[in-house]
C-alpha cells in the first residue's frame, strides 16, 4: 500500500527510474541477442552432412583465389577413410541489400546439404545459371520461384526455396559460379569431407594434415568461427556493463534522493511504530517496485526492439532464449535492490527525533 | 499502583559541533493508568524532549524511563520498538499524517505496522471522531482540525495503554481546538487510557486532571 502510493506521488521520477532499468534491461537482451546472429552464421556453416572441412593455406587463397579443385578432390578422396569430398566455391553476391555468400555446388552435392522436405518450394539444384535461396532470404528480399535475378551480366533464375538453416542462404551449381567468376580451371574455396566411418575422424584428419593442408572437424570449425567473433562479444559485453552500471547509478540516486526527500515520513513511521527493517524493507519494496515496472517495460522495449531491427534488416538474427530473460529480470531486480540497500540502511539508522524535525 | 509510564533522574543532554545542551536535568515523573496529565512550560523548556523520551523515539543520556514496568534502558533498538507499539500512541503538533495515503490508510498504518490486518477498525475510529464521510480523503484535502482529528483516530487505533500528545491543538483555532479536546476528552472517559499532553493552552491544560509545569529542564509544580 505504502511503496505503491510513495512511488505514485512522483509520477515523473517514477518513470524515469522505470524507464533506466527498462532499457538497461532492453539493451541487455537485445545486444546479446544480436551475437546469436554470429552464432547462427556459424551454426549453418557447419550444418552439412560431413565430418570435415579442409581448407587452403592463407597465401593459396590470395595467390591463386582457392583451391584446385580436380586435383584436391582426388588427393582426399585418395585418404583412406574418407568417402566423399565436396567442393564449394564461395563469391559475395549482393542480394535483398546485403552481401550474400553464394555457396557454389556440385548438383548431384545438393543432398548433403539439405534433403528433399526441406525443398518449401521448387526444386532442388541443377545445372545452368540458376540459383536456390533460403525461406529467410527469399521472404526478406521478395523473392519467388521463377524470378531471374541479374548480376554482373549474368541472369540467374531462381528454381527452389529451401527450408532456413541450411549451410548457405544461396546456392549455385559450382560451374556457373566458376564461369561467372571467369575461372579457366575448376576451384574450390573449401571442401567438405564426408569419411566412411566416423569414428575415425580423427585418423583420416590426421592423413589430410600430413598432405599439407588444413583441416578441421565440423565442431572445431565452429569453435573456430564462434571465437573468431570474441571481439565482437567484448564490444557488446561492454555496452552492457556500461548500460548495466548507469542503471545501477539513476536508481542508487533515485532512491537516495526518495530518502532525502521522506526523511520527515520516516521519522513519523518510526513514531508509529515502524522498526528499521520495516523502514529498511519499505525503501527496498518501492525499489522492488521500480524494478519490475522496469522489468515489464524492458521486455516490451525488447520487443519492440527485436521487431524494428528484423524489420529494417531482415537477415539480421536476434535471438533470445527464455532463459535470457529469466537472466536478465534477475540482474534488473539484483542491481535496482543494491543500488536501494544503501539508502535503504541509511533510511533505517535515522534517528526518529531527528527525521520529524527534518523540514 | 503500578504507574503506566515512570521516569527516574531523567537527563538529556543535546551535543553538537562540541557544545553540549542540557534539555532535561533530572525528571521524575510517575503517570498512572487512565490518568490525564498535561504538562505547560516555555518553549525550550524541555516539554517535547521529555514527551520523545516518554515515546521511546530518543534515548536518555542518564535516568530510567519504565513503561508497564518494563525498564526501556534495558532493551535494544527493536526492543523498544515493540514495546512503543504495543503501548504508546503518538500525537504531534503538525498531525504528522502520510501525505500520500488516505485518512483511512493512515489509521490503519500503526496496525499494518504490528502485523495486523486492520479490517474495519480504522473506519470506525473514523466514524468516533466524526470523519467516517471523509475517510477516502488524503490530508491535504482535510481542513488542519480535521487532520488533527485523524491524527487523534491513528494513535488510538491500536489501543494503547499511553497516548502522548504534543500540542496537538498547537495548530488549530479555537474552536477546532475546542472539538480536538473534546474528542481527547470522550476517548480518555471511553477508553481509559493514560495520556500525556503538552500544551502552552492553560484552557487545554485545565481539562486535565493533573497539570505539571516545567522550567529549564526540571519540573518545577508537580
Amino acid at each position: 500500500m505504502l511503496p505503491l502510493a510513495n512511488i505514485l506521488a512522483r509520477p515523473l521520477r517514477t518513470a524515469v527510474s522505470v524507464l533506466a532499468v527498462g532499457v538497461g534491461v532492453a539493451l541487455f537482451l537485445v545486444l546479446v541477442g544480436l551475437t546469436g546472429m554470429l552464432d547462427e552464421i556459424a551454426r549453418r556453416t557447419t550444418q552439412v552432412e560431413a565430418h570435415l572441412m579442409v581448407w587452403p593455406a592463407s597465401d593459396q587463397v590470395v595467390v591463386s583465389g582457392g583451391l584446385p579443385a580436380e586435383k584436391v578432390e582426388k588427393d582426399l578422396e585418395g585418404v583412406a577413410g574418407v568417402e566423399h569430398a565436396i567442393p564449394v566455391l564461395r563469391w559475395p553476391f549482393k542480394m535483398a541489400g546485403r552481401v550474400q555468400n553464394v555457396y557454389g555446388i556440385r548438383p548431384e552435392d545438393w543432398r548433403y546439404f539439405a534433403s528433399e522436405d526441406q525443398i518449401l518450394e521448387g526444386r532442388a539444384l541443377a545445372d545452368g545459371p540458376e540459383m536456390v535461396i533460403d525461406a529467410r532470404l527469399a521472404a526478406a528480399g521478395g523473392y519467388r520461384v521463377g524470378q531471374t535475378v541479374e548480376r554482373w551480366g549474368h541472369a540467374f533464375r531462381i528454381v527452389g526455396i529451401a527450408k532456413e538453416g541450411v549451410a548457405g542462404r544461396v546456392f549455385m551449381p559450382i560451374d556457373t559460379v566458376g564461369e561467372a567468376l571467369q575461372q579457366t580451371s575448376r576451384r574450390a574455396s573449401f571442401f567438405y569431407v564426408r569419411v566412411v566411418d566416423p569414428s575415425h575422424v580423427a585418423a583420416v584428419r590426421e592423413a589430410i594434415r600430413e598432405r599439407g593442408l588444413n583441416v578441421f572437424t565440423l565442431e572445431e570449425f565452429y569453435d573456430v568461427l564462434a571465437s573468431s567473433f570474441i571481439d565482437m562479444d567484448l564490444v557488446i559485453g561492454s555496452v552492457v556493463f556500461v548500460a548495466g552500471f548507469v542503471c545501477f547509478l539513476v536508481i542508487l540516486l533515485t532512491v537516495y534522493t526518495m530518502v532525502i526527500e521522506r526523511t520527515h515520513e520516516i521519522g513519523i513511521l518510526k513514531g508509529i511504530g515502524a522498526s528499521r527493517a520495516q523502514v529498511f524493507g519499505l525503501v527496498l519494496s518501492e525499489a522492488g517496485l521500480i524494478a519490475g515496472a522496469g522489468i515489464v517495460t524492458g521486455f516490451l522495449l525488447t520487443w519492440g526492439g527485436r521487431a524494428l531491427i528484423l524489420h529494417l534488416q531482415p537477415l539480421w538474427t536476434v535471438e533470445i532464449p527464455p532463459l535470457r530473460y529469466l537472466l536478465a529480470a534477475l540482474l534488473a531486480a539484483g542491481g535496482t535492490l543494491l543500488g536501494a540497500a544503501q539508502p535503504a540502511a541509511r533510511a533505517a539508522r535515522q534517528d526518529p527525533v531527528e527525521s520529524l524535525r527534518y523540514e | 499502583m503500578t504507574p503506566i509510564i515512570e521516569t527516574q533522574s531523567l537527563v538529556k543532554v543535546y551535543r553538537a559541533d562540541g557544545v553540549e545542551t542540557p534539555a532535561l536535568r533530572g525528571v521524575d515523573l510517575a503517570v498512572a493508568p487512565g490518568e490525564f496529565v498535561s504538562i505547560m512550560g516555555p518553549s525550550g523548556c524541555g516539554k517535547s524532549t521529555l514527551l520523545y523520551l516518554l515515546g521511546l523515539l530518543a534515548t536518555p543520556t542518564e535516568g530510567t524511563v519504565r513503561i508497564d514496568g518494563q525498564d526501556a534502558g534495558t532493551l535494544g533498538d527493536g526492543g523498544r520498538t515493540r514495546l512503543r507499539r504495543r503501548h504508546i500512541g503518538y500525537v504531534f503538533q503538525r498531525f504528522n499524517l502520510l501525505p500520500t495515503l488516505s485518512a483511512e490508510e493512515n489509521v490503519g498504518l500503526p496496525m499494518r505496522l504490528r502485523g495486523e490486518r486492520p479490517g474495519s477498525a480504522p473506519r470506525e475510529m473514523l466514524r468516533a471522531v466524526g470523519l467516517e464521510e471523509k475517510r477516502r480523503r488524503r490530508p491535504n484535502q482535510l481542513s488542519v482540525g480535521e487532520q488533527q482529528r485523524v491524527a487523534i483516530a491513528r494513535a488510538l487505533a491500536t489501543r494503547p495503554t499511553v497516548l502522548l500528545a504534543d500540542e496537538p491543538t498547537g495548530n488549530l483555532d479555537s474552536e477546532a481546538s475546542d472539538r480536538v479536546m473534546d474528542l481527547v476528552g470522550r476517548l480518555h472517559r471511553g477508553t481509559g487510557q493514560a495520556i500525556v499532553l503538552i500544551t502552552h493552552n492553560r484552557q487545554v491544560a485545565d481539562r486535565a486532571d493533573r497539570l505539571i509545569r516545567m522550567h529549564d529542564g526540571r519540573l518545577v509544580d508537580a
